[in-house]
């Protein structure tokens, strides 16, 4: 897949996996597992640029006698999700067109 | 692996950032390293499915502006010392002209590079303008009943068609791997500017 389309997509991901509860590091990896495949080290930058972009917020917790970080979604974090689906919309129409073009290029 | 020495192997890659990033990235994975352990895994296991330091590194220096990793490595740590200003000012004219030569060269790659892109689509660009003369010519051939030159135009009209479609594919792949090359040259330079740390 292309690399800044997959980029933006985990963006939008990582604020799904921490929409519902504040969550952390592991548990995203953990949680979004089952869907796609995220490692520790692509998760880093992401995390980052989403506080940077503040659609999140970074709390340190004491966790078995050591510091977790806890990852809070803001409202622009929420926000982000909401145009995501509309923007997703779009993307279904252009992808409906696309198979289109296909089924008549196979007939013809 | 166990975490001490990764931890020490990770620092060291990342001497070029500043020591707030560094001491951030430590702690993120220092916390995924205690996560994966208190999830069953033993320390080792628990390092090597961070996966490679290469990546990790990779991953960091590619969100981090070359701009900054240069500004972390010429800022001293601490203050100048008069003699060190005297000094800087008086070989200012060597060092200066040495660091304007270093960015010049660097420039220069780029130049000639993109410039190499540049005249193959200009090659192009000229065949395109073959085709339609070409095309231009059979017209102007019947116009005045010369069908033997109205062929023989037709056939270099095609001809250059037909190559320009050729080397504009052609070109375009040249210019996208080009893209590719610059952006892993880019990620060579910040890999130079930030790893092997010695001043530290």
């Amino acid at each position: 897949m292309d690399i800044q389309l997959k980029r933006g997509l985990l963006e939008v991901c990582v604020l799904a996996a921490i929409r519902s509860e504040d969550s952390y590091g592991y548990q995203i990896i953990k949680d979004m597992k089952p869907y796609v495949e995220l490692s520790e080290s692509t998760l880093y930058p992401i995390l980052r640029r989403l506080e940077a972009a503040e659609l999140l917020t970074v709390r340190t917790a004491e966790h078995n006698g050591r510091l977790r970080k806890y990852y809070h979604i803001t409202q622009s974090g929420l926000d982000r999700l909401e145009n995501f689906k509309v923007e997703w919309e779009e993307i279904m129409s252009i992808y409906k067109f696309i198979v289109r073009e296909d089924e008549q290029g196979d007939k013809g | 692996m166990t975490k001490a020495e990764f931890t020490g192997a990770l620092r060291q890659r990342l001497g070029g950032l500043s020591a707030e990033d560094v001491d951030r990235s430590l702690e993120y994975y220092c916390e995924m390293i205690d996560d994966r352990i208190e999830d069953g895994l033993d320390e080792e296991e628990a390092v090597a499915a961070l996966g490679s330091i290469d990546d990790i590194v990779s991953e960091i220096l590619s969100d981090t502006p070359l701009r900054e990793l240069i500004k972390e490595r010429v800022t001293p740590r601490r203050g100048l010392r008069i003699w060190e200003i005297v000094l800087l000012v008086i070989g200012s004219p060597l060092w200066l002209a040495i660091l304007i030569s270093i960015a010049a060269a660097i420039l220069s790659v780029y130049v000639s590079i993109w410039a190499a892109v540049i005249s193959l689509y200009t090659v192009v660009l000229s065949l395109g303008a073959g085709a339609v003369s070409g095309f231009a010519g059979i017209i102007f051939s019947a116009v005045r009943g010369n069908s033997i030159a109205s062929v023989a135009f037709a056939g270099a009209g095609l001809l250059c068609a037909g190559l320009t479609i050729f080397a504009f594919i052609g070109c375009n792949q040249v210019a996208k791997g080009v893209v590719v090359l610059s952006r892993r040259l880019l990620l060579a330079v910040k890999r130079s500017v930030a790893g092997k740390d010695v001043g530290k």
